[in-house]
């Protein structure tokens, strides 16, 4: 069943229950064969930033960086949101790996073609 | 029956990522076992094989078959 999925995620140490919850919803999408997009924005932003999510685990849950490895080894898209990424000063060498800074037209582009999407 | 595998309390797409990896490396038709005790798992596994198309041939919770699909 081909399709794509959506995740837009604006947390990460300032609500680590959503930051989480959000990847494991980004896996089960990518684990049922959608084309699935997390879009990093507002704090979110800063998952995107080598080590930063190292020391992210909720209980009940894999670890934040396990979750987010996986995510990107099965194919998922890492979009960050450029704006949120400049304005908190942060640094394009320390990207982590399947994670691409992009515009809102990227965003708009890939829910126009008919994306769900949920929130976090 | 072919592989399989004891969950435990995994769910979610925690369960599904795994599960997705794991039915992959199946050769199509093989029926694989699947312990899960997550309770979300008794929705969550019919819809998942709807979505991807590999067949739910017994649900028996906490106790799945599933077969690969051909491609």
């Amino acid at each position: 069943m081909p399709g794509s999925f959506c995740v837009s995620l604006t947390c990460s140490k300032d609500n680590t229950d959503k930051a989480t919850v959000g990847f494991v919803v980004a896996n089960a999408a990518v684990a049922s064969d959608k084309d699935t997009m997390v879009f990093l924005s507002i704090e979110g932003v800063r998952l995107s930033q080598k080590g930063y999510a190292d020391d992210i685990h909720e209980a009940g849950f894999s670890p934040l960086k396990e979750l987010m490895d996986n995510f990107v080894k099965a194919g998922g898209k890492i979009y960050v949101c450029s704006p949120c990424f400049k304005k908190r000063g942060l640094g394009e060498d320390k990207l982590i790996a399947g994670a691409t800074i992009v515009g809102g037209a990227k965003l708009v582009e890939f829910l126009s073609g008919g994306s769900p999407c949920v929130s976090y | 029956m072919g592989e399989k595998w004891d969950a435990g309390e995994l769910g979610c797409g925690e369960l599904l990522i795994e599960l997705a990896g794991r039915m992959r490396n199946l050769a199509p038709g093989q029926v694989f076992e699947l312990r899960a005790l997550d309770p979300g798992a008794e929705e969550d596994l019919p819809a998942w094989c709807r979505l991807t198309g590999h067949a739910l041939v017994s649900a028996q919770h906490p106790v799945y078959l599933i077969r690969r699909r051909e491609k």
